[in-house]
């Protein structure tokens, strides 16, 4: 075996002469997931990415790299070479780092998009016993009663924060705002009684709507969705945040900004053909996840429409740290 | 081993260090939020650096009142073998980036080895390849950790023995 | 016949076969400080992707049961704990094996570890809905009362000097702080490196503080000779089982709940079993540190107790007990499962099927752990010179591997360090690594809870003495306040000033 490495060193000079002409891939690509394991970033990746390898016909190891809301795994990938071998599967976090103060660097500015996969559908969710059951009859519950409802929260730029940004940005509302470290923790406490309301991504919650555990107040989307087909969208009865609406978080594949082209048209292909697989569909249909399959161009302007929606909407509740003018984010 | 009623070579220092980092700590903890709140980022850093920077003092002046240790030189606090290991664990993180896992982790063996076992050379660097070896399919192939490839390509080799494999299987 | 799942990983030779691997694995991956449960089962993930759902769970199973357990190995043999829920077995452990007694401790902890995880197992299915319904009731405030108990562990975890055991788990608490506010984002001893935002992993701390320090600690002696072994009497006897029972079983319900709360796992349930074990048995055959039974019993039984409570709230739920169960929930999310509160109506055979394979992976650990013993101390007389070149690699893999990231390599080592410089001047660290497990715990809820009762103590007060759990939760922490610390004496000194007291802590 030793005598084997040795011999595959000089071997790989060969190789690596080689290397100009041969095929991409021709080793293993580093796959960065920018969440833990067992999140839902992770849970997407793992299942489509074994479907793009057999397409890709090469192999992609995936790691995970936590911390500071992704952006390590971000900064990470961008020091990399821009080859095709170091790719970036992350949420929609790095479109907020210029006005949160986490880094001056986004998907559009510093990567190329691969494939956007899939978005999710933001909710708001209530203890099942509440006085209130839509989001109409919790606005003058809350009027009522100022400050009384214990409003689940999490740190500033994450979704339920963006949500309750958006939700105030038209109505007024008074609550107590209990920080919790992830939407997950946060869903748990709800079940225990700790607080009253949180908002949250469909499916997340879903399997604790079906099970009676927390009832959906609404459903932050312009279109009904398939998953709860009774609960009417926000705007029904708030037509003022139809010009917010459609969104919500999303997943992509991303590698750095001057990878070659066919590198990256080879990767989109099989991350694109591979997000068909019928269980992958299953999955994202399971978790109540959209479809996006976006890529080039049509996956930049997807994000441009999110980050200018999402910034100003921060910027305009006050917890951005630098206004989105000053990065030249157009208001929607 | 430690006696609590003698003072070790070395120790008024260390505890003047901790005074030091402790009352650092302190200083950084204030300035994250301030005095603000009782439920601010802040409150709780500052709660726990003023619990060491207070116990610290205590410690620091305890230890300056105790005796020497009459038994105890700074032969017997840093015998060579630890403060070699040191020096080669600091190499060795030096290393690890630019020259990468496998090279830098032969050496470290070898040399860590061969110091210690008193053997020779050639079988401290045979139970490091040995050792290397198992590790390295333990992590890199079995768990997929990708340590700093460095100057060895190892992703380009792995794919040149894979092909090697499957062209022979066909 | 949905019952009838439970006995088919038993029947099934694949899945006999899947739950024994992983159990074998599990036990070697739990004791090498370098790998842990979490990162085997999140890379069973995607390698169990293409595969059938019952196999690939089999296999997770095995691989959890037996990392739990074989964490205790290389406690006991080389002080070093393979992962966090062992760091309590080494208080005890270690020194038994300086005895030349590691055969019999394994053995004990083995037998334990068995029958602990039985308790949970017994639990998860006997009492699983009312557990988790009670779980999940737990407020802010309750998870601050739970904190503030095990951080009075400290007293327990001091050794000589209680000061220097309050400054460590200071220190352990202020290393917890460090990196983005998870509440707020408010950056933390970062010192503006993006590289800290993500804090300081707490496993690379673990390693660098038990794993390196040790090898450095024991290289001071690297020419006195290793313990000869006896390995005589492995299993223990039945009227020693018999008399540990009591303690196993208390230490058991105290796993199985902190397993089932979601956010507390095996490594706090340890320790807090630990602290019980040595408060309960009051005339110990060999005293605590120095090698008690008792101290080896409490916390092998505790941390496998707490693998069957981490599958209460998962199971009945769809909420992770701990950091492996989250794991779990999202491959059984990509096997087309979705765990939550309907899966016990939905697909009920899962959850028998879970729990027998769970039971099979607990007999698994019992024959590889009873058998392997031999080979096994037959680490501890390997030359240290050749052993802890290799520890050392191992603790570097170890830390790069958690979050493959350098910085936790450069923290680990200094860590590494420290812990040698603090254990060459009396501090204790068992009190550091307690801080850093329990630091977000009790700023996290403390935060929480004020923030609740709208920044007032007074409502914070009214909610404790009102809620009987809650008023539960804090008188044990008076309790403990008085009687383990030395408040209490300290008071009786006061009370009679006459006498001349001592006032050494």
């Amino acid at each position: 075996m030793k005598l084997k490495l040795f011999g595959a060193v000089s071997v790989a000079a060969l190789v690596i002469a080689g290397a100009a002409l041969a095929e991409y891939p021709e080793k293993e690509i580093q796959g960065i997931i920018q969440w833990g394991a067992g999140g839902s970033t992770d849970a997407v990746m793992r299942a489509v990415t074994p479907h793009a390898e057999d397409i890709l016909g090469g192999k992609v190891v995936m790691q995970n790299m936590t911390g500071g809301v992704g952006a390590i795994a971000t900064k990470y990938t961008m020091i990399q070479p821009a080859d095709g071998y170091t790719v970036l599967m992350g949420a929609e976090n790095p479109m907020l780092y210029k006005v949160m103060g986490l880094g001056k660097f986004d998907y559009n500015s510093d990567f190329e998009p691969v494939a956007l996969l899939a978005r999710g559908v933001p909710i708001l969710v209530a203890r099942p016993d509440a006085p209130y059951n839509s989001f109409r009859e919790l606005v003058d519950y809350m009027a009522a009663h100022p400050d009384e409802v214990k409003f689940g929260s999490t740190g500033p730029g994450g979704l339920p924060s963006v949500v309750t940004a958006m939700l105030s940005a038209e109505v007024d509302l008074p609550a107590t705002f209990v920080p919790y470290d992830g939407d997950g923790p946060a869903l748990t406490a709800l079940q225990g009684g700790a607080i009253d309301v949180m908002p949250a991504v469909l499916g997340a919650a879903l399997e604790g709507i079906k099970g009676g555990r927390m009832k959906v107040l609404t459903l932050v989307d312009a279109t009904p969705n398939a998953a709860i087909p009774d609960v009417a969208p926000i705007t029904e009865d708030f037509p003022g945040y139809g010009k917010y609406l459609p969104w919500g978080p999303f997943f992509g594949v991303f590698v750095k900004a001057g990878t070659p082209e066919e590198v990256v048209t080879k990767l989109s292909n099989a991350y694109l053909e591979g997000a068909k697989a019928p269980d992958f569909v299953e999955l994202l249909d399971n978790r109540a996840y959209l479809p996006l399959n976006l890529t080039g161009d049509a996956a930049k302007e997807y994000m441009a429409k999110w980050q200018s929606v999402t910034s100003w909407l921060v910027q305009d509740a006050g917890i951005a740290k630098t206004s989105p003018e000053e990065f030249g984010i157009p208001r929607p | 081993m430690h006696d609590p009623s003698r003072r070790l070579p070395g120790e008024r220092l260390f505890s003047v260090l901790m005074v030091a980092a402790s009352l650092f700590l302190f200083h950084t903890a204030t300035g994250i939020s301030g005095f603000a709140g009782l439920a601010e980022p802040g409150s709780f850093p500052i709660f726990v650096t003023g619990v060491m920077a207070i116990t610290s003092v205590v410690i620091a002046l305890r230890t300056f009142r105790l005796p020497h240790s009459l038994e105890h030189g700074w032969r017997a606090i840093f015998p060579g073998f630890v403060i070699l290991t040191a020096i080669l664990m600091g190499f060795y993180a030096l290393a690890l980036k630019p020259v990468g896992f496998l090279p830098t982790s032969f050496l470290f063996l070898t040399l860590s080895t061969w110091a210690m076992m008193r053997c020779a050379l050639w079988r401290a660097a045979g139970f490091a390849a040995l050792s290397l070896i198992l590790v390295y399919v333990v992590f890199r192939l079995v768990f997929s950790v990708l340590m700093p490839e460095g100057l060895v390509p190892e992703r380009e080799i792995l794919a040149y023995i894979a092909a090697l494999f499957s062209g022979g299987g066909k | 016949m949905d019952f009838a799942h439970f006995f088919m990983s038993w029947i099934d030779p694949q899945l006999l076969g899947l739950v024994g691997l992983g159990t074998f694995a599990g036990i070697y991956i739990g004791a090498i400080p370098g790998l842990s449960v979490t990162m085997a089962v999140s890379i069973l993930i995607s390698f169990t992707f293409g595969w059938e759902m019952y196999d690939a769970l089999a296999l997770m199973i095995g691989i959890y049961m037996g990392g739990v357990y074989g964490g205790s190995r290389t406690a006991i043999l080389l002080n070093i704990p393979g992962a966090p829920s062992a760091i309590a077995t080494a208080l005890d452990g270690y020194p038994l094996a300086k005895k030349g007694l590691a055969g019999e401790a394994i053995g004990l902890s083995t037998t334990m570890s068995a029958l602990g995880g039985l308790v949970g197992i017994a639990v998860l299915g006997l009492a699983a809905p009312a557990v988790s319904e009670f779980a999940i009731r737990f407020q802010p405030r309750d998870y601050l009362l739970l904190a503030v108990l095990g951080i009075l562990l400290v007293g327990s975890l001091s050794g000589e000097s209680l000061i220097k055991g309050v400054f460590a788990g200071a220190l352990g608490l202020t290393i917890g702080c460090v990196g983005l506010d998870p509440l707020t984002a408010e950056e933390r001893f970062t010192f503006g490196h993006v590289e800290l935002w993500g804090g300081i992993s707490f496993v690379a701390v673990m390693i660098g503080l038990f794993g390196v320090s040790e090898a450095l600690m024991q290289l001071q002696h690297i020419d006195t000779p290793a313990v000869k072994q006896k390995i005589s009497r492995v299993i223990p006897s039945w009227r020693a089982v018999v008399k540990f029972l009591p303690l196993s079983l208390q230490s058991s319900a105290i796993g199985v709940i902190i397993g089932a709360l979601p956010g507390t796992g095996g490594d706090i349930a340890a320790l807090m079993a630990y602290d019980h074990a040595k408060r309960v048995t009051r005339n110990p055959k060999v005293p605590f540190g120095k090698g008690a039974q008792e101290g080896l019993v409490a916390p092998e039984t505790a941390n496998n107790a707490a693998v069957g409570g981490a599958f209460i709230p998962m199971l009945t739920l769809g909420i992770p007990g701990d950091s492996v169960t989250a794991i779990i929930i999202g491959a059984m999310f990509i096997h087309g499962l979705n765990p939550g509160p309907m899966l016990m109506i939905e697909r009920p055979e899962m959850f028998w099927f879970i729990l027998g394979a769970l039971v099979l992976a607990v007999g698994f650990m019992l024959l590889f752990g009873l058998t392997g013993i031999r080979l096994f101390v037959k680490v501890v007389e390997l030359p240290r010179a050749m052993l802890f070149p290799l520890i050392l690699l191992l603790s570097i893999i170890g830390a790069f591997a958690v979050n493959n990231s350098l910085t936790d390599v450069y923290w680990m080592l200094g860590f590494g360090v420290l812990g040698y410089f603090m254990k060459l001047y009396g501090y204790q660290l068992g009190p550091v690594i307690l801080g850093v497990i329990l630091s977000r715990l009790i700023d996290d809820n403390w935060r929480r809870a004020i923030i609740s009762e709208r920044e007032s103590l007074g409502g914070l007060m009214h909610g404790i003495l009102t809620s009987p759990l809650s008023l539960t939760l804090f008188l044990a922490v008076l309790a403990i306040l008085f009687t383990s610390t030395p408040l209490w004496p300290m008071l009786k000194t006061r009370l009679h000033r006459r006498r001349p007291g001592k006032d050494e802590a």
